[in-house]
């Protein structure tokens, strides 16, 4: 029942995307041969789609049969008119023997890969973003009936364009019906990619190219997983098509689904909003009128724009998780961001330039490999001698520009059609060359032969019994450690409570709210508490104290002046003290702190605790300060600053305000002693989370500080619940929150 | 759009002082381990059985040992909660237990008489490094034999042990 329940509910969102295209494009006056009309109508109609399910879920009214009655209305409306039809096939011009001969040695070998993709998408979904985050967010969604306002996990604010057709799909079906989704663009992609060689009278080049692209291991993993990149890439190349045939008979009308998909574009990948340059350009360029170029950008906006929206609103930053620099807010660090994001140009590769080498056929740092066929790109550039091969140029080259954001392997995936096409029209006038090279592609990626080369990310069989539910769901992915850590959370927290993990986790098959520590400025403060419990080096052991000359001050600020050695250094501020005559002044409620960077966060370091500090949450550089205005003039003769024993390059001076409210160094005295905390670390930083109305922690054994955890549970005022798949789930003992309570 | 939306930035206003936190004080014991606790297992050394008796304690063999941190920066006693077993007893006679710590013997008790019992102790400071694991042992001088060839000798009934505060009152 499971198993029927996922291919329905993929097969009636993929109907109702094409469904919905196909009314769109018949009023478009777009001419579309046979084999174009499915996967550009299909793309078309799932823009579309997306854009109306966005709007269902703004309104919260993502009820199960109002999906369903979407979707109905839309394969309703293409059967009414009449325009669900294909058109009728066009007699084709006789082939010779070697032509035929290898049009269906493709034919096999496509067919093959489809069933092991088809059951692989089909199985029990258990892919590391589509089990996380992509499907996370939607089973979220969908518990809330709408958009829910996430500042916990920055992966929610992502555009999600294709994930909103997860949503009626997973509605109906579950996990899997959504990878189904998911494998019907890779269906589609290779499709149009078929459909443009014939277009362009290359048929051998086209079904070449697609076979190509379709073959590749890290296409047939992630086009089979509820991930985007697949989708994204046949959005990516569905514009560029769809402007092609613009380009052929300057219909403007025919801007309007280049336009649609071109925002789509952004809507399903944020790399691909490359697209609507691409698009605008090539339309500017050509008609040099701005009235086709206004229709293409209005119509681009209509699918992005509401993205852009969702985030200012939710997260106050219209392009979250990315340049919290300019947009700055308390949801995501500008220094996590920075370091997150350099991660994913290098992943860890000293040597860039073996990375050809490692997204062709290695592939286990960038996660993920494109096959060893592609190790003969540079053939492409052979096509820059025709039209048809210039043609492709631009775009493959403004898609893979954007590559080097994000090296991983997947991320090349949106210029695969544009390399396999070029490629094979390299190739084209050497068809045994080409049908060799395909052959080659064929055999390297079928998962015995590419297991004995790589142990990266990829499809290692064809898992029929998982996907047909003869083998149980449960048995299936009980088999996986990773979700029976979500099963241990599901069974060990309450509902409506919030658990939080050092590192990730299914969160799409747990109810209950997961708290990464580094998606989001609240899971970062929580982590960074609980790290102080443990790690030496992070508790306040500094105190740098400023001697000033006995007078009365309003206003106070401790600025930084030092120069970090290393990217990740900051400035960590315990607490800020002031005295007078040895007493501590009391923070008064008229007090008000500001500082910056971060002026969220500057409470964190007013708070009497030893397990909070206020961080820059940027690298460590002059002119970050804190400053507190006492609100009337008060005596004071020392200013105590507590810091980090981590704390190395970081270097201060103290100033107040003169007459005219400008700041001036004051001249003081500086003295700076070392003194070791002096209550349990543990048990305030659990305190912290505590206050943050998280009581639950997933600790996996791996996790740093998890033998600390267990060694001191009751220390740190946990509970252990239970120990099982190297992972811990603890709660927070209530009466170890109770400061009069000493651990017995 | 991104530059009209740049310009609505959302700083906030100053903030006054926030909650001030309360003073937790540092916990005055390392660890007691409960055979019972989830995680027992992970401590265990040697010659103590993977079976849970009745959700609270397991058979030993000859010398139970387990590993802990100290953590304290308190001197701490050795605690052991235990239990003699008639039927062992009826064997075994009296029998002597020696208490071990990082392999220091700390005491040596004759138990005449079977039942629960509880053996508590300071531990010398120089014995223990804060933060550093500690091995803690109790070793029986005479094992029960089963009657039955092949059955596993068994020394007593493992409640409790570990590591408490010298001075258990709060500060």
């Amino acid at each position: 029942m499971k198993a029927l329940a996922a291919l329905a509910g993929a097969a009636f969102t993929v109907a109702a995307c094409y469904a919905l295209g196909a009314v769109i494009v018949a009023r478009l006056g777009a001419r579309l041969r046979r084999d174009e009309k499915f996967p550009l109508a299909f793309v078309v109609g799932a823009a579309v789609l997306h854009l109306a399910i966005f709007a269902v879920m703004a309104l919260g009214f993502a009820y199960k049969p109002v999906l369903i009655g979407m979707l109905t209305a839309c394969v309703g409306a293409a059967c009414a008119t009449g325009d669900w039809r294909l058109p009728v096939r066009q007699q084709s011009s006789r082939e010779d023997l070697l032509y035929r001969a290898i049009r269906y040695l493709f034919g096999i070998i496509a067919a093959a890969f489809t069933v092991l993709y088809l059951f692989n998408a089909w199985a029990p979904e258990i892919s590391p973003d589509g089990s996380s985050y992509h499907l996370g967010l939607v089973a979220r969604y969908l518990r809330a009936r709408g958009f829910e306002r996430v500042t916990t996990n920055m992966l929610f604010s992502f555009s999600e364009g294709v994930e909103m057709l997860y949503v009626p799909a997973f509605a109906i079906g579950r996990h899997s019906a959504a990878a189904l989704v998911h494998f019907a663009f890779l269906l589609s992609l290779a499709l149009a990619v078929l459909a443009y060689g014939k277009r362009i009278g290359k048929p051998l080049a086209g079904a070449a190219a697609a076979l190509l692209v379709y073959l590749s291991p890290i296409v047939g993993i992630d086009g089979t997983s509820a991930y985007t990149d697949v989708a994204a890439a046949a959005i990516v190349f569905a514009v560029f098509y769809w402007i092609q045939l613009w380009d052929e008979n300057r219909n403007n009308r025919i801007l309007i689904a280049a336009g649609l998909l071109a925002g789509y574009c952004y809507a399903a990948k944020y790399t691909a909003f490359v697209m609507i340059v691409y698009a605008v350009g090539l339309v500017a360029w050509r008609t040099r009128k701005w009235q086709p170029v206004g229709l293409l950008v209005g119509c681009s906006l209509i699918m992005a724009a509401p993205w852009a929206v969702k985030d200012w609103i939710y997260l106050h930053n219209p392009v979250a998780p990315f340049a919290n620099q300019w947009f700055p807010n308390p949801y995501l660090y500008v220094l996590v961001e920075k370091l997150w994001t350099a991660r994913m140009r290098t992943y860890g590769l000293k040597n860039l330039w073996t990375l050809p080498l490692e997204v062709t056929i290695h592939g286990e740092t960038t996660q993920g490999l494109l096959g060893p066929v592609f190790l003969a790109a540079p053939l492409a550039l052979l096509a820059l001698r025709s039209r048809a091969g210039r043609i492709l140029l631009i775009p493959g080259a403004l898609v893979f520009i954007t590559y080097v954001g994000n090296i991983g392997t997947r991320f090349l995936i949106p210029s695969l059609p544009f390399l396999s096409l070029a490629m094979a029209l390299a190739l084209e006038g050497v068809a045994p060359l080409l049908a060799l090279l395909v052959v080659f592609h064929a055999v390297s990626s079928w998962p015995t032969v590419l297991m004995r080369y790589t142990n990266a990310w990829s499809l290692h069989e064809i898992p029929y019994k998982a996907a047909l539910r003869i083998l149980p769901e449960e048995q299936f992915l009980g088999a996986h450690t990773e979700y029976q850590w979500a099963r241990m959370v599901e069974k060990n927290v309450p509902p409506g409570k919030l658990v939080f993990t050092l590192s990730g986790l299914p969160d799409a098959y747990t109810t209950r709210e997961v708290l990464i520590t580094y998606w989001g400025g609240l899971n970062n403060d929580i982590g960074d508490a609980l790290t102080m419990g443990w790690s030496k080096p992070w508790q306040p052991v500094k105190l740098l104290s400023f001697i000033l000359p006995d007078a009365k001050y309003r206003r106070l600020r401790v600025v930084q002046t030092g120069v970090a050695t290393f990217p990740e250094e900051q400035w960590n501020v315990h607490e800020i003290r002031l005295f007078h005559g040895g007493a501590e002044l009391p923070r008064r409620p008229a007090w008000r702190l500001q500082a910056f960077p971060d002026p969220w966060g500057v409470q964190r370091a007013f708070d009497n605790s030893e397990a909070t500090r206020w961080r820059s949450w940027e690298t460590l550089r002059p002119g970050m300060w804190i400053a507190v205005d006492l609100g009337r003039e008060e005596d004071v003769d020392r200013v105590q600053v507590e810091l980090s024993g981590d704390e190395w390059d970081a270097r201060m001076r103290l100033e107040t305000t003169d007459a005219g409210n400008r700041w001036i160094p004051l001249t003081v005295a500086t003295e700076e002693r070392h003194v070791p905390p002096s209550g349990s670390l543990r048990r305030a930083a659990t305190y912290e989370a505590h206050l943050r109305g998280v009581d639950y922690f997933l600790i996996k054994d791996d996790d740093y500080g998890a033998g600390d955890y267990a060694e001191f549970t009751r220390d740190w005022g946990l509970t252990l619940l239970e120990h099982a798949y190297g992972a811990s789930v603890y709660r927070v003992n209530p009466d170890a929150m109770n400061p009069a309570q000493v651990i017995p | 759009m991104c530059g009209v939306l740049c310009g609505c930035s959302n700083l906030p206003e100053p903030y006054a002082p926030p909650m001030q936190r309360p003073f937790f004080e540092a916990s005055p014991v390392a660890r007691l381990l409960d055979m019972a606790d989830a995680d027992a297992e992970s401590h265990f050394v040697q010659d103590i059985s993977a079976e849970l008796e009745a959700n609270t304690w397991r058979w030993t063999g000859k010398r139970p040992t387990i590993s802990l941190r100290s953590g304290s920066k308190d001197e701490p006693a050795y605690s052991i909660d235990f239990a003699i077993a008639g039927t062992t007893f009826e064997q075994t006679g009296p029998v002597t237990l020696s208490f071990f710590v990082n392999d220091h013997l700390l005491d040596r008790v004759r138990y005449a008489a079977p039942g629960p019992q509880r053996f508590r102790k300071p531990v010398p400071a120089e014995w223990l490094q804060p933060d550093e694991n500690v091995t803690l042992a109790a070793e029986i001088d005479k094992l029960w034999t089963p009657p039955q060839p092949g059955g596993k000798p068994l020394g007593f009934i493992l409640v409790k042990l570990g590591l408490e505060s010298k001075n258990p009152e709060p500060k």
